[in-house]
Protein backbone atom coordinates (compact mmCIF):
# COMPACT_ATOMS: atom_id res chain seq x y z
CA UNK A 1 0.00 0.00 0.00
CA UNK A 2 2.61 2.62 1.46
CA UNK A 3 4.61 1.87 -1.78
CA UNK A 4 2.62 3.82 -3.69
CA UNK A 5 3.61 6.87 -2.05
CA UNK A 6 6.91 8.96 -2.78
CA UNK A 7 8.64 9.09 0.66
CA UNK A 8 9.73 12.01 2.00
CA UNK A 9 12.14 12.60 5.00
CA UNK A 10 10.82 14.49 8.47
CA UNK A 11 14.13 14.67 10.91
CA UNK A 12 13.45 12.81 13.93
CA UNK A 13 15.83 13.97 16.27
CA UNK A 14 16.98 17.60 16.33
CA UNK A 15 18.76 19.72 18.99
CA UNK A 16 17.08 21.45 21.10
CA UNK A 17 16.53 24.79 20.34
CA UNK A 18 17.09 27.83 22.75
CA UNK A 19 13.53 28.22 22.64
CA UNK A 20 12.97 24.63 24.36
CA UNK A 21 16.23 25.27 26.81
CA UNK A 22 15.36 26.38 30.06
CA UNK A 23 18.91 27.62 31.13
CA UNK A 24 19.34 31.75 30.46
CA UNK A 25 21.58 32.84 27.82
CA UNK A 26 24.12 34.72 29.58
CA UNK A 27 26.51 36.65 27.55
CA UNK A 28 26.00 40.60 27.23
CA UNK A 29 24.72 40.51 23.92
CA UNK A 30 21.33 39.19 25.20
CA UNK A 31 20.72 40.14 28.51
CA UNK A 32 21.38 42.87 30.77
CA UNK A 33 22.23 40.92 34.13
CA UNK A 34 25.49 39.35 32.19
CA UNK A 35 27.19 40.73 35.42
CA UNK A 36 25.04 37.85 37.53
CA UNK A 37 26.62 34.86 35.33
CA UNK A 38 30.17 36.20 35.14
CA UNK A 39 29.68 36.71 39.45
CA UNK A 40 28.34 32.77 39.11
CA UNK A 41 31.67 31.99 37.02
CA UNK A 42 33.98 33.11 39.73
CA UNK A 43 31.89 31.21 42.29
CA UNK A 44 30.12 34.00 44.07
CA UNK A 45 26.11 33.50 43.80
CA UNK A 46 24.76 37.45 43.77
CA UNK A 47 21.50 39.42 43.44
CA UNK A 48 20.93 43.19 42.76
CA UNK A 49 19.82 45.43 45.84
CA UNK A 50 18.85 49.15 45.40
CA UNK A 51 21.09 51.88 46.56
CA UNK A 52 18.29 54.84 46.42
CA UNK A 53 15.37 52.46 48.12
CA UNK A 54 17.55 49.72 50.08
CA UNK A 55 14.98 47.55 48.11
CA UNK A 56 16.81 43.68 47.64
CA UNK A 57 15.54 41.60 44.33
CA UNK A 58 15.44 38.88 42.94
CA UNK A 59 15.79 38.02 40.17
CA UNK A 60 18.43 40.53 39.67
CA UNK A 61 17.11 43.16 38.07
CA UNK A 62 18.13 46.85 36.19
CA UNK A 63 15.70 48.82 37.75
CA UNK A 64 14.32 49.33 40.90
CA UNK A 65 10.36 48.70 40.47
CA UNK A 66 9.44 50.49 43.94
CA UNK A 67 11.27 53.66 43.34
CA UNK A 68 12.19 52.98 39.59
CA UNK A 69 16.15 54.06 40.34
CA UNK A 70 18.15 52.71 37.98
CA UNK A 71 21.40 52.89 40.79
CA UNK A 72 21.42 49.57 41.92
CA UNK A 73 24.73 47.51 43.83
CA UNK A 74 25.22 43.46 43.29
CA UNK A 75 25.25 41.89 46.42
CA UNK A 76 26.92 38.70 47.13
CA UNK A 77 24.05 36.05 48.92
CA UNK A 78 26.80 34.07 50.15
CA UNK A 79 27.16 30.16 50.17
CA UNK A 80 25.08 28.79 52.66
CA UNK A 81 21.45 28.38 53.15
CA UNK A 82 18.94 26.41 54.67
CA UNK A 83 15.86 24.45 52.71
CA UNK A 84 12.56 25.39 53.28
CA UNK A 85 10.57 22.59 51.45
CA UNK A 86 11.56 20.48 49.23
CA UNK A 87 10.37 17.61 46.57
CA UNK A 88 11.65 15.12 44.02
CA UNK A 89 11.39 14.78 40.36
CA UNK A 90 10.69 11.54 39.98
CA UNK A 91 8.02 11.23 36.47
CA UNK A 92 7.13 13.97 33.76
CA UNK A 93 10.53 15.57 34.10
CA UNK A 94 10.74 18.04 31.07
CA UNK A 95 13.20 17.08 28.11
CA UNK A 96 16.29 18.34 28.89
CA UNK A 97 15.90 16.66 32.49
CA UNK A 98 14.36 13.38 31.70
CA UNK A 99 18.17 11.72 32.15
CA UNK A 100 18.97 13.70 35.36
CA UNK A 101 15.41 12.31 37.31
CA UNK A 102 15.21 11.15 39.99
CA UNK A 103 16.35 14.86 41.30
CA UNK A 104 15.41 16.97 43.95
CA UNK A 105 14.13 20.27 44.32
CA UNK A 106 14.11 22.45 46.74
CA UNK A 107 13.26 25.89 48.15
CA UNK A 108 16.28 27.17 49.71
CA UNK A 109 16.52 30.68 52.29
CA UNK A 110 19.53 32.76 51.14
CA UNK A 111 20.78 36.02 52.28
CA UNK A 112 17.18 37.15 52.70
CA UNK A 113 15.97 35.72 49.94
CA UNK A 114 13.48 32.49 49.12
CA UNK A 115 14.64 31.02 45.91
CA UNK A 116 14.35 27.52 43.93
CA UNK A 117 17.20 25.47 42.92
CA UNK A 118 18.11 21.55 42.53
CA UNK A 119 19.10 19.83 45.45
CA UNK A 120 21.82 18.02 44.94
CA UNK A 121 23.59 14.53 46.90
CA UNK A 122 20.30 13.97 48.35
CA UNK A 123 17.18 11.74 47.92
CA UNK A 124 13.95 12.86 49.13
CA UNK A 125 13.95 10.95 52.28
CA UNK A 126 17.18 12.28 53.02
CA UNK A 127 15.79 15.75 53.69
CA UNK A 128 14.09 17.82 56.16
CA UNK A 129 12.97 21.48 56.87
CA UNK A 130 15.82 23.84 57.80
CA UNK A 131 18.76 21.43 56.83
CA UNK A 132 21.77 23.08 55.71
CA UNK A 133 22.46 23.51 52.39
CA UNK A 134 25.50 24.76 50.23
CA UNK A 135 26.01 26.44 47.19
CA UNK A 136 27.60 25.01 43.93
CA UNK A 137 28.36 25.95 40.29
CA UNK A 138 27.64 24.05 37.28
CA UNK A 139 28.27 24.26 33.93
CA UNK A 140 26.89 23.26 30.61
CA UNK A 141 28.57 21.91 27.67
CA UNK A 142 28.84 25.52 26.13
CA UNK A 143 30.79 27.64 28.86
CA UNK A 144 27.30 28.71 30.56
CA UNK A 145 26.80 28.37 34.23
CA UNK A 146 24.19 28.17 36.72
CA UNK A 147 23.59 27.55 40.47
CA UNK A 148 22.34 24.48 42.58
CA UNK A 149 22.59 23.25 46.52
CA UNK A 150 23.89 20.26 47.85
CA UNK A 151 23.34 18.60 51.28
CA UNK A 152 26.00 19.78 53.74
CA UNK A 153 27.43 17.37 55.65
CA UNK A 154 26.28 16.19 59.01
CA UNK A 155 29.22 17.50 61.91
CA UNK B 1 -13.93 22.11 19.45
CA UNK B 2 -16.87 21.27 16.98
CA UNK B 3 -18.89 19.15 19.34
CA UNK B 4 -18.30 21.99 21.75
CA UNK B 5 -19.65 23.85 19.56
CA UNK B 6 -22.76 22.26 18.49
CA UNK B 7 -23.55 21.25 21.60
CA UNK B 8 -23.66 25.17 22.71
CA UNK B 9 -25.95 26.30 19.83
CA UNK B 10 -28.19 23.40 19.92
CA UNK B 11 -29.27 24.13 23.29
CA UNK B 12 -30.70 27.09 22.60
CA UNK B 13 -33.19 26.90 20.69
CA UNK B 14 -33.91 29.34 17.40
CA UNK B 15 -30.14 30.59 17.74
CA UNK B 16 -27.73 30.40 15.43
CA UNK B 17 -24.00 31.10 15.01
CA UNK B 18 -25.02 34.19 13.28
CA UNK B 19 -26.54 35.61 16.16
CA UNK B 20 -23.11 36.05 18.12
CA UNK B 21 -21.27 39.43 17.51
CA UNK B 22 -18.25 38.16 19.66
CA UNK B 23 -16.30 36.06 20.49
CA UNK B 24 -13.90 35.43 23.16
CA UNK B 25 -11.62 32.28 23.43
CA UNK B 26 -9.46 30.96 26.40
CA UNK B 27 -6.48 28.91 25.65
CA UNK B 28 -3.38 28.69 27.47
CA UNK B 29 -0.67 27.22 24.98
CA UNK B 30 -1.38 26.20 21.95
CA UNK B 31 1.30 27.58 20.46
CA UNK B 32 3.79 24.55 22.26
CA UNK B 33 0.98 21.76 22.30
CA UNK B 34 -0.03 22.40 19.03
CA UNK B 35 2.32 24.59 16.91
CA UNK B 36 -0.79 27.22 16.42
CA UNK B 37 -0.91 30.49 17.57
CA UNK B 38 -3.88 32.99 16.45
CA UNK B 39 -6.67 30.25 17.41
CA UNK B 40 -9.78 32.68 18.00
CA UNK B 41 -10.38 33.08 14.63
CA UNK B 42 -10.01 29.38 13.94
CA UNK B 43 -13.07 28.74 16.56
CA UNK B 44 -14.87 30.95 14.80
CA UNK B 45 -14.24 29.25 11.20
CA UNK B 46 -15.42 25.83 12.32
CA UNK B 47 -18.42 27.01 14.96
CA UNK B 48 -19.43 29.36 12.06
CA UNK B 49 -19.20 32.50 14.01
CA UNK B 50 -18.33 35.66 12.06
CA UNK B 51 -17.49 37.87 14.62
CA UNK B 52 -18.35 41.93 13.91
CA UNK B 53 -17.83 43.67 17.33
CA UNK B 54 -14.93 41.64 19.64
CA UNK B 55 -12.65 39.07 18.65
CA UNK B 56 -9.88 37.71 20.91
CA UNK B 57 -7.95 34.69 22.66
CA UNK B 58 -7.22 35.05 26.74
CA UNK B 59 -3.75 33.50 27.94
CA UNK B 60 -3.95 33.23 31.69
CA UNK B 61 -2.73 29.45 31.61
CA UNK B 62 -4.91 27.34 34.09
CA UNK B 63 -7.01 30.33 34.48
CA UNK B 64 -7.78 30.99 30.85
CA UNK B 65 -11.10 29.98 30.30
CA UNK B 66 -12.54 32.28 33.19
CA UNK B 67 -10.28 35.32 31.71
CA UNK B 68 -12.40 34.48 28.42
CA UNK B 69 -15.63 34.88 30.42
CA UNK B 70 -14.45 37.73 32.68
CA UNK B 71 -13.95 39.61 28.81
CA UNK B 72 -17.10 38.08 27.47
CA UNK B 73 -18.82 39.79 30.14
CA UNK B 74 -17.29 43.27 30.40
CA UNK B 75 -17.75 43.68 26.59
CA UNK B 76 -21.35 42.91 27.25
CA UNK B 77 -21.68 44.93 30.29
CA UNK B 78 -20.27 47.83 28.49
CA UNK B 79 -22.05 47.41 25.32
CA UNK B 80 -18.83 46.27 23.28
CA UNK B 81 -20.90 43.54 22.74
CA UNK B 82 -24.57 42.27 22.94
CA UNK B 83 -24.35 38.69 22.49
CA UNK B 84 -20.54 37.37 23.51
CA UNK B 85 -19.53 33.68 23.14
CA UNK B 86 -16.96 32.57 25.46
CA UNK B 87 -15.40 29.73 24.21
CA UNK B 88 -12.33 27.50 25.99
CA UNK B 89 -10.17 25.13 23.87
CA UNK B 90 -6.74 22.94 24.58
CA UNK B 91 -5.67 20.33 22.75
CA UNK B 92 -2.90 18.22 25.27
CA UNK B 93 -2.60 14.57 23.99
CA UNK B 94 0.38 14.58 22.41
CA UNK B 95 2.61 11.52 20.42
CA UNK B 96 5.52 12.06 23.24
CA UNK B 97 4.03 13.62 26.48
CA UNK B 98 7.52 14.59 27.55
CA UNK B 99 6.81 17.16 24.97
CA UNK B 100 3.46 18.43 27.34
CA UNK B 101 5.22 17.73 30.24
CA UNK B 102 7.86 20.34 29.16
CA UNK B 103 5.34 22.76 27.88
CA UNK B 104 3.82 22.88 31.12
CA UNK B 105 7.42 24.24 32.68
CA UNK B 106 7.86 27.09 31.30
CA UNK B 107 4.35 28.61 33.48
CA UNK B 108 6.19 29.64 36.38
CA UNK B 109 9.59 32.05 35.46
CA UNK B 110 11.35 29.77 33.09
CA UNK B 111 14.99 31.07 33.70
CA UNK B 112 14.78 30.97 37.70
CA UNK B 113 12.18 27.99 38.48
CA UNK B 114 11.18 26.04 35.09
CA UNK B 115 15.25 25.51 35.20
CA UNK B 116 14.93 23.68 38.31
CA UNK B 117 12.60 21.52 36.68
CA UNK B 118 10.24 23.52 38.89
CA UNK B 119 6.52 22.08 36.35
CA UNK B 120 3.56 21.93 38.58
CA UNK B 121 3.26 18.81 39.97
CA UNK B 122 7.10 19.36 42.24
CA UNK B 123 6.05 23.15 42.62
CA UNK B 124 2.35 21.60 44.37
CA UNK B 125 4.56 18.77 45.65
CA UNK B 126 6.55 21.52 47.82
CA UNK B 127 3.26 22.81 48.60
CA UNK B 128 2.21 19.78 50.02
CA UNK B 129 5.49 18.61 51.76
CA UNK B 130 5.48 22.04 53.42
CA UNK B 131 1.58 22.14 55.03
CA UNK B 132 2.12 18.61 56.04
CA UNK B 133 5.33 19.95 57.81
CA UNK B 134 3.71 23.16 59.40
CA UNK B 135 0.02 21.72 60.09
CA UNK B 136 0.23 18.32 60.29
CA UNK B 137 -1.82 17.41 56.75
CA UNK B 138 -1.75 13.79 56.09
CA UNK B 139 -1.54 11.97 52.65
CA UNK B 140 -4.67 10.21 53.81
CA UNK B 141 -6.58 13.76 53.72
CA UNK B 142 -5.24 14.62 50.57
CA UNK B 143 -6.30 10.96 48.92
CA UNK B 144 -9.98 11.78 50.04
CA UNK B 145 -10.02 14.90 47.92
CA UNK B 146 -8.95 12.33 45.32
CA UNK B 147 -11.49 9.75 46.13
CA UNK B 148 -14.10 12.50 46.44
CA UNK B 149 -13.95 14.16 43.26
CA UNK B 150 -13.69 10.71 41.31
CA UNK B 151 -16.77 9.53 43.07
CA UNK B 152 -18.85 12.63 41.45
CA UNK B 153 -16.83 12.60 38.06
CA UNK B 154 -18.30 8.25 37.93
CA UNK B 155 -21.62 10.14 37.33
CA UNK B 156 -20.32 12.69 34.88
CA UNK B 157 -20.49 11.73 31.30
CA UNK B 158 -18.12 14.64 30.17
CA UNK B 159 -15.42 13.03 32.55
CA UNK B 160 -11.92 11.86 31.53
CA UNK B 161 -12.34 9.51 34.49
CA UNK B 162 -15.13 7.25 35.30
CA UNK B 163 -14.18 5.03 37.77
CA UNK B 164 -13.74 5.03 41.66
CA UNK B 165 -10.70 6.07 43.39
CA UNK B 166 -9.91 4.91 46.99
CA UNK B 167 -7.70 6.30 49.27
CA UNK B 168 -5.04 2.70 48.67
CA UNK B 169 -5.21 3.33 44.87
CA UNK B 170 -4.26 7.10 45.39
CA UNK B 171 -1.44 5.22 47.67
CA UNK B 172 -0.65 2.94 45.09
CA UNK B 173 -0.45 5.04 41.70
CA UNK B 174 3.13 5.86 40.66
CA UNK B 175 4.88 9.11 43.06
CA UNK B 176 5.29 11.89 40.62
CA UNK B 177 7.13 13.60 42.87
CA UNK B 178 6.29 12.64 46.80
CA UNK B 179 4.41 13.51 48.62
CA UNK B 180 2.79 13.81 45.42
CA UNK B 181 1.10 10.52 43.49
CA UNK B 182 -0.27 9.81 40.29
CA UNK B 183 -3.82 10.21 41.42
CA UNK B 184 -3.03 13.61 43.44
CA UNK B 185 -2.82 15.08 39.84
CA UNK B 186 -4.87 16.44 37.40
CA UNK B 187 -4.39 15.10 34.45
CA UNK B 188 -3.57 16.62 30.77
CA UNK B 189 -6.60 16.16 28.72
CA UNK B 190 -8.36 17.61 25.69
CA UNK B 191 -11.22 19.53 26.49
CA UNK B 192 -13.30 22.13 24.67
CA UNK B 193 -16.70 24.22 25.55
CA UNK B 194 -18.61 27.41 25.78
CA UNK B 195 -20.62 29.77 27.00
CA UNK B 196 -23.46 31.98 25.43
CA UNK B 197 -22.98 35.69 27.66
CA UNK B 198 -26.14 38.17 26.42
CA UNK B 199 -27.34 41.05 29.56
CA UNK B 200 -29.16 39.87 32.06
CA UNK B 201 -32.59 41.90 31.19
CA UNK B 202 -31.97 39.90 27.75
CA UNK B 203 -31.72 36.64 29.15
CA UNK B 204 -35.07 35.59 28.93
CA UNK B 205 -35.32 36.20 25.14
CA UNK B 206 -33.33 32.95 24.88
CA UNK B 207 -34.04 30.80 27.62
CA UNK B 208 -36.43 30.04 30.37
CA UNK B 209 -33.36 29.33 32.62
CA UNK B 210 -30.31 31.17 32.34
CA UNK B 211 -28.29 31.84 35.17
CA UNK B 212 -26.28 35.32 36.65
CA UNK B 213 -23.06 36.31 37.19
CA UNK B 214 -22.89 38.09 40.50
CA UNK B 215 -19.62 39.15 41.52
CA UNK B 216 -16.22 38.35 40.52
CA UNK B 217 -12.61 38.57 42.65
CA UNK B 218 -9.23 38.20 41.13
CA UNK B 219 -5.86 39.12 42.77
CA UNK B 220 -2.34 38.28 41.97
CA UNK B 221 0.85 38.75 44.15
CA UNK B 222 4.35 37.92 42.68
CA UNK B 223 5.49 35.73 40.15
CA UNK B 224 8.62 34.47 41.42
CA UNK B 225 9.09 31.82 44.05
CA UNK B 226 10.90 34.46 46.24
CA UNK B 227 8.08 37.16 45.65
CA UNK B 228 4.99 35.00 46.37
CA UNK B 229 3.20 35.92 49.25
CA UNK B 230 3.17 32.40 51.51
CA UNK B 231 3.89 28.87 49.90
CA UNK B 232 1.14 27.39 52.55
CA UNK B 233 -1.28 30.21 52.43
CA UNK B 234 -3.30 31.42 49.54
CA UNK B 235 -2.94 35.19 50.20
CA UNK B 236 -4.34 36.20 46.52
CA UNK B 237 -7.25 33.78 46.74
CA UNK B 238 -7.96 35.09 50.52
CA UNK B 239 -7.98 38.71 48.58
CA UNK B 240 -10.20 37.35 45.40
CA UNK B 241 -12.75 35.59 48.01
CA UNK B 242 -13.37 39.04 49.90
CA UNK B 243 -13.86 40.72 46.87
CA UNK B 244 -16.09 38.13 45.55
CA UNK B 245 -18.37 38.48 48.40
CA UNK B 246 -18.42 41.96 48.55
CA UNK B 247 -19.39 42.70 44.83
CA UNK B 248 -22.17 39.20 44.73
CA UNK B 249 -23.32 40.87 48.42
CA UNK B 250 -23.42 37.25 50.01
CA UNK B 251 -22.03 35.43 52.84
CA UNK B 252 -19.61 32.46 52.12
CA UNK B 253 -22.36 30.48 54.06
CA UNK B 254 -25.13 31.07 51.29
CA UNK B 255 -22.44 29.70 48.58
CA UNK B 256 -23.92 26.04 48.18
CA UNK B 257 -21.72 24.74 44.96
CA UNK B 258 -18.26 25.65 45.02
CA UNK B 259 -16.41 24.29 41.36
CA UNK B 260 -12.75 24.83 43.33
CA UNK B 261 -9.44 24.36 41.02
CA UNK B 262 -8.41 20.71 42.63
CA UNK B 263 -5.30 20.76 40.02
CA UNK B 264 -3.97 19.24 42.99
CA UNK B 265 -5.02 17.19 46.00
CA UNK B 266 -3.68 19.53 48.31
CA UNK B 267 -5.16 23.21 46.13
CA UNK B 268 -8.50 21.86 47.49
CA UNK B 269 -7.10 21.73 51.32
CA UNK B 270 -5.51 25.13 50.49
CA UNK B 271 -8.65 26.45 49.22
CA UNK B 272 -11.05 25.34 51.91
CA UNK B 273 -8.78 27.43 53.94
CA UNK B 274 -8.57 30.41 52.27
CA UNK B 275 -12.32 30.68 51.58
CA UNK B 276 -12.63 30.72 54.92
CA UNK B 277 -14.75 27.42 55.58
CA UNK B 278 -12.26 26.43 57.88
CA UNK B 279 -9.50 27.87 59.75
CA UNK B 280 -5.57 27.83 58.09
CA UNK B 281 -3.75 24.73 58.35
CA UNK B 282 -7.36 22.51 58.84
CA UNK B 283 -8.27 21.72 55.31
CA UNK B 284 -7.31 18.30 55.90
CA UNK B 285 -9.72 17.93 58.83
CA UNK B 286 -12.41 19.76 56.81
CA UNK B 287 -12.33 16.79 54.20
CA UNK B 288 -11.91 14.18 56.73
CA UNK B 289 -15.64 15.75 58.40
CA UNK B 290 -17.16 14.89 55.15
CA UNK B 291 -17.96 18.95 54.90
CA UNK B 292 -17.14 19.64 51.36
CA UNK B 293 -19.15 16.93 50.11
CA UNK B 294 -23.26 17.21 49.02
CA UNK B 295 -24.98 17.60 52.10
CA UNK B 296 -22.00 19.23 54.02
CA UNK B 297 -21.12 22.49 54.96
CA UNK B 298 -20.79 23.61 51.23
CA UNK B 299 -20.55 21.01 47.98
CA UNK B 300 -17.18 21.13 46.62
CA UNK B 301 -16.73 20.27 42.79
CA UNK B 302 -19.70 17.98 42.72
CA UNK B 303 -18.66 18.37 38.66
CA UNK B 304 -15.81 15.78 39.74
CA UNK B 305 -13.46 18.88 40.14
CA UNK B 306 -9.96 18.70 37.74
CA UNK B 307 -9.10 15.14 39.41
CA UNK B 308 -12.15 13.68 38.07
CA UNK B 309 -12.79 15.46 34.78
CA UNK B 310 -9.23 16.19 33.59
CA UNK B 311 -7.85 19.62 33.30
CA UNK B 312 -8.08 20.92 29.60
CA UNK B 313 -6.13 24.34 30.76
CA UNK B 314 -8.65 26.63 28.89
CA UNK B 315 -11.81 24.73 28.77
CA UNK B 316 -11.60 24.09 32.14
CA UNK B 317 -13.69 27.53 33.61
CA UNK B 318 -15.88 27.18 30.90
CA UNK B 319 -16.67 23.40 32.27
CA UNK B 320 -17.06 23.98 35.71
CA UNK B 321 -19.31 27.23 34.50
CA UNK B 322 -21.60 24.69 32.36
CA UNK B 323 -21.97 22.33 35.16
CA UNK B 324 -23.27 24.96 37.35
CA UNK B 325 -25.43 25.86 34.78
CA UNK B 326 -26.39 22.07 34.72
CA UNK B 327 -26.31 22.04 38.46
CA UNK B 328 -29.00 25.07 38.70
CA UNK B 329 -31.46 23.54 36.11
CA UNK B 330 -31.46 19.93 37.35
CA UNK B 331 -29.71 18.32 34.90
CA UNK B 332 -26.97 16.38 36.67
CA UNK B 333 -27.83 12.63 37.88
CA UNK B 334 -29.40 12.54 41.64
CA UNK B 335 -26.06 11.21 42.93
CA UNK B 336 -24.56 14.77 42.31
CA UNK B 337 -26.88 17.02 41.88
CA UNK B 338 -26.63 19.91 44.87
CA UNK B 339 -30.64 20.27 45.42
CA UNK B 340 -31.98 23.83 45.22
CA UNK B 341 -28.96 25.57 44.73
CA UNK B 342 -29.29 28.94 44.59
CA UNK B 343 -25.79 30.25 44.85
CA UNK B 344 -22.35 29.24 43.33
CA UNK B 345 -18.94 30.02 42.48
CA UNK B 346 -16.00 29.15 40.01
CA UNK B 347 -12.73 29.40 41.20
CA UNK B 348 -9.45 28.70 39.34
CA UNK B 349 -5.96 29.05 40.14
CA UNK B 350 -2.85 29.48 38.01
CA UNK B 351 1.09 29.77 38.06
CA UNK B 352 2.16 29.37 41.39
CA UNK B 353 -0.80 30.06 43.04
CA UNK B 354 -0.26 33.81 42.42
CA UNK B 355 -2.74 34.08 40.51
CA UNK B 356 -6.72 33.28 41.55
CA UNK B 357 -9.81 33.95 39.58
CA UNK B 358 -13.73 34.04 41.07
CA UNK B 359 -16.89 33.94 39.67
CA UNK B 360 -19.88 34.36 41.51
CA UNK B 361 -23.22 32.77 40.05
CA UNK B 362 -26.84 32.72 41.25
CA UNK B 363 -29.88 30.81 39.11
CA UNK B 364 -32.36 33.90 39.49
CA UNK B 365 -31.43 37.48 39.05
CA UNK B 366 -30.12 39.51 41.75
Amino acid sequence: MSAKFEKIKRQDMIKLPYMLDFYPLQDEKFTRIGKFFQNLKEGKLTTTKCKNCGKLFWPPRIVCSECFSENLEWVDLGVEGELYAFTEMRLGAPLGFVEDAPFCIGLVKIGGLLISARIDEAKYEDLKARDKVKLKIVELQDGRVFYRFYKAKEL
Amino acid sequence: MQEAGKAMFASVPNFSPKDVDSLIVGAAQPERFIFQAHVAPMVAEYLGITPRKVVARTELMCASGQAAIRYAWACVATGMADIAVAFGVEKMYMPDMTEAQTNMTCVLDREWDGVNGLSAPPFFAMTAQRHMHEFGTTKEQMALISTKNHHYSTMNPVAHFQKEVAVEDVFKSPMIAPPLNLFDCSSMTDGAAGLILVPAEDAKKFTDTPMYIIGSGQANIGNVINNLASLTEWIPLKMAVQETLRTAKITRDEIDIAELHDCFTISEILEYEAFGWCEKGKGGKFVEDGEPYIGGKVAVNPRGGLLGCGHPLGATAILQTLDILQQFRGEVPEGRLVKDAEIAVAHNLSGAANVHSILAYSRGPK
